[in-house]
C-alpha cells in the first residue's frame, strides 16, 4: 500500500467515511430491493424521466440517516439530526396524535440567553441562517455553532464524495 | 551608594534597552507567567493572560520593562540593602521610586519573581528588601503606587511600572473599591491605596508573610484600576501619569469582567471562524466574519445541495449490479476518497464562478430527465482522467483491478 494515497483516508478503519459507506450502501440496497418490489416501479424503467419523488426523499433520507449513525452522538448536529428524521418518521406514520403537542414540545428549545449577545457579533442575519442550516443549530450558542458547523461541514463532504461514488459506479 | 544605584535608575532608558534587549527572550517566557500574572489583577491584562493572541507582542514588550528592571531592583536592593531611603533623596525624580523599589522590591518582586519564575531573583529580592520594606511600608506604599504609574510611563523606573503592574495585577479587583480618577497626585494614590491596602489584603495570594506586599499589591491594584481607567482617556501618553505598564490589547477597552469573558467568548469565535475559513475553500483572502459567514453559508448550503441532486440521482440509478459488488463498492469508495476530493476540485475548475461544484449540478440537472445514458458520458468525461490519474498514483493494486473489474462488469 503507497503510503501517499491513503493520506487522505483516516488511519481508523472505522471512521466515519467507511461508517458511512457501508451504512448508505446498506440502506440504498434496501430502497432499491423495495423499488424493485413494487408494481409499479419495474426495473427496466431506470431511465423514467419521472421517478417517484418520494423516492428520492427516501434515498435522501437514507443518507443522511446513515452519516448522522456513522457520526454518532457525539457531535450535536448528528444527534439533532436523528431526532428529527425519527420525528418526522414518528409523525408520518402517527398523523392522528397529538401533534401539536410534539411541535410545542420541539420549540422549547433553550434560548440561550448568550445566543443573542453572540449573533451580534457576527450578524444577526448571518447566524440566523447558519442556524436553520445545521441541524440542531437553534439551541446552539455562537461557539459551539461554529464548531458544530465546522464538523458537520466536513461529515458533508464525506457524504458527497461517497454518494458520488456510488453513482459513478451504479450509473456506469 | 547613591551614585550607582542613582546612575542607574537615571539612565532607565539605555539599561531597560539593554535589558530588554537581553531579557528579550526570558521575558518573552515569562510573559507568558506575566499574563497570568497581570491578568489576575487588571481586566486588559486578564483579558490578554485567556486571550493568548491578543497583543503579545505588546505584552512582550511591556514585560521586558517589566522584567528588564528586575536585574536592576535587584541590584539596587543588593547594593543599597539597608538605607534606600537615606540614599535615594538626592535625586527628587527617585525619592519617591526608590524607596518604592525596595518596598515594592521586597513584596512585589518576589512576589512577581515567583510568578516568572525566577527564583533566584526572588531570593536576592526577599533577602534584600524585608528590611527596606518596614521603614517604607507606611510612605513607600503610598508613594509607591503613584509614582510607580508616573515613572513607568515616564519610563524613568520601569521597575516601579513593573511591580506595581504586578500588584495592580495581583490584587486588581479590590482597585475598583477604592479607586479615584485622579492618578497624578500622589497624595490621592496614597489615600487610595491606603484603603485597598486594608480591604485586598485577603485576597492576595501570597504568603501571609508578605504583609507588606499585600499592601503594595492591594495600593498597586488600586493604582492599576485607575491606570485601567485613564488608560481609556490616554492610551500611550508618556507624560500622563495614568498610564499603567499593563499591556492593553485595546484601546479604551472596558475592565470589568463581563468584558473580559466577552473577549475572551470573541477569541474562541474567531479562532472557530479562522478553522472554518480553512475548511471551505477559496475563503484563504477573506477577512471579517460578515463575508466569511456567508461563505460557510453558501458552502453548506451547496453542500446539502449536492447531496440531494446526487440522491436524486441515485434514485433513478437502475440497480442491476450484483450484490457481490457491494464489498468492491465499499473498498472502491474507501480508496477513491482521493479521487472523489479531486473530482470536487476537478469540478470546481471547471466552472470557476461557482466554486462548490455546480457545475456537475448544472450537468446533471439537465440530464436527470433524460435517459441514463447520457449519465456515463457525463462521468467519463469529468471523472475518467482524475480516475486515470488516481490510479497512476499508485492506488493499491487491488483498487485498480477491482475497479477495472467494476467497470468491465458495467
Amino acid at each position: 500500500m503507497n503510503p501517499k494515497t491513503y493520506h487522505h483516508i483516516s488511519s481508523n478503519p472505522s471512521s466515519v467515511k467507511s461508517r458511512f459507506t457501508r451504512g448508505f450502501l446498506r440502506a440504498f440496497k434496501k430502497i432499491k430491493r423495495q423499488q424493485r418490489l413494487l408494481p409499479t416501479s419495474s426495473s427496466s424503467s431506470s431511465s423514467n424521466p419521472s421517478p417517484r419523488p418520494y423516492l428520492y426523499g427516501r434515498v435522501k433520507i437514507a443518507a443522511d440517516k446513515s452519516l448522522a449513525l456513522a457520526v454518532g452522538s457525539r457531535r450535536a448536529w448528528s444527534r439533532a439530526l436523528l431526532w428529527k428524521i425519527h420525528y418526522k418518521a414518528w409523525r408520518q406514520r402517527s398523523r392522528f396524535n397529538n401533534k401539536k403537542k410534539l411541535l410545542k414540545e420541539n420549540k422549547k428549545n433553550k434560548k440561550n440567553k448568550k445566543k443573542k449577545n453572540d449573533d451580534e457579533e457576527v450578524g444577526f442575519r448571518h447566524a440566523k441562517e447558519l442556524r436553520k442550516l445545521v441541524p440542531g443549530g437553534e439551541a446552539m450558542d455562537l461557539c459551539s455553532l461554529l464548531d458544530e458547523t465546522a464538523h458537520y461541514i466536513k461529515c458533508l463532504i464525506t457524504q458527497v464524495q461517497v454518494m458520488k461514488s456510488v453513482d459513478q459506479i451504479y450509473s456506469f | 551608594m547613591n551614585c550607582p544605584s542613582s546612575g542607574m535608575n537615571t539612565n532607565p532608558l539605555p539599561q531597560k534597552v539593554s535589558g530588554m534587549s537581553m531579557n528579550s527572550m526570558s521575558t518573552y517566557k515569562s510573559s507568558s507567567g506575566a499574563d497570568h500574572f497581570f491578568g489576575s489583577g487588571w481586566d486588559p491584562i486578564v483579558s490578554l493572560s485567556q486571550g493568548e493572541n491578543f497583543g503579545v507582542s505588546s505584552m512582550v514588550s511591556h514585560c521586558e520593562f517589566a522584567t528588564s528592571p528586575y536585574p536592576v531592583v535587584m541590584e539596587n536592593q543588593v547594593i543599597s540593602s539597608t538605607a534606600n531611603l537615606a540614599q535615594y533623596p538626592s535625586d527628587p525624580s527617585f525619592v519617591e521610586l526608590v524607596p518604592k523599589i525596595p518596598v515594592f522590591g521586597s513584596g512585589n518582586f518576589s512576589e512577581m519573581v515567583s510568578s516568572f519564575g525566577l527564583p533566584e531573583t526572588a531570593r536576592i529580592a526577599n533577602s534584600g528588601c524585608p528590611p527596606n520594606y518596614t521603614p517604607n511600608k507606611d510612605s513607600g506604599n503610598e508613594r509607591t503606587s503613584t509614582n510607580v504609574a508616573q515613572c513607568f510611563e515616564d519610563r524613568q523606573i520601569s521597575e516601579e511600572a513593573a511591580i506595581g503592574a504586578s500588584t495592580n495585577g495581583k490584587t486588581r479587583k479590590r482597585a475598583p473599591e477604592s479607586s479615584s480618577p485622579s492618578n497624578p497626585d500622589k497624595n490621592a494614590n496614597e489615600e487610595r491605596q491606603k484603603d485597598p491596602s486594608g480591604e485586598s489584603s485577603g485576597t492576595v495570594k501570597e504568603q501571609d508573610e508578605k504583609k507588606p506586599k499585600i499592601e503594595q499589591n492591594t495600593g498597586a491594584n488600586s493604582r492599576g484600576k485607575q491606570a485601567a481607567k485613564q488608560a481609556k482617556d490616554s492610551s500611550n501618553s508618556v507624560e500622563a501619569p495614568k498610564e499603567y505598564i499593563h499591556v492593553r490589547a485595546k484601546r479604551g477597552q472596558a475592565t470589568n469582567s463581563h468584558s473580559l469573558a466577552e473577549r475572551v467568548r470573541r477569541e474562541k469565535i474567531s479562532e472557530r471562524m479562522r478553522l472554518l475559513q480553512e475548511l471551505v475553500p477559496g475563503c484563504n483572502k477573506i477577512t471579517g466574519k460578515a463575508v466569511m459567514l456567508d461563505e460557510i453559508i453558501n458552502y453548506v448550503q451547496s453542500l446539502q445541495q449536492q447531496v440531494e441532486f446526487l440522491s436524486m440521482k441515485l434514485a433513478t440509478v437502475n440497480p442491476e449490479l450484483n450484490i457481490d459488488i457491494e464489498r468492491i463498492l465499499s473498498k472502491d469508495i474507501l480508496h477513491s476518497r482521493s479521487g472523489g476530493a479531486a473530482i470536487l476540485g476537478f469540478s470546481s475548475g471547471m466552472n470557476s464562478s461557482q466554486p462548490y461544484s455546480h457545475g456537475i449540478f448544472q450537468g446533471t440537472m439537465p440530464s436527470i430527465p433524460t435517459a441514463n445514458p447520457q449519465f456515463p458520458p457525463l462521468h467519463q468525461t469529468i471523472l475518467d482522467p482524475e480516475l486515470q490519474s488516481l490510479f497512476q498514483m499508485g492506488f493499491d493494486s487491488g483498487s485498480a483491478v477491482d475497479s477495472a473489474r467494476l467497470k468491465s462488469e458495467l
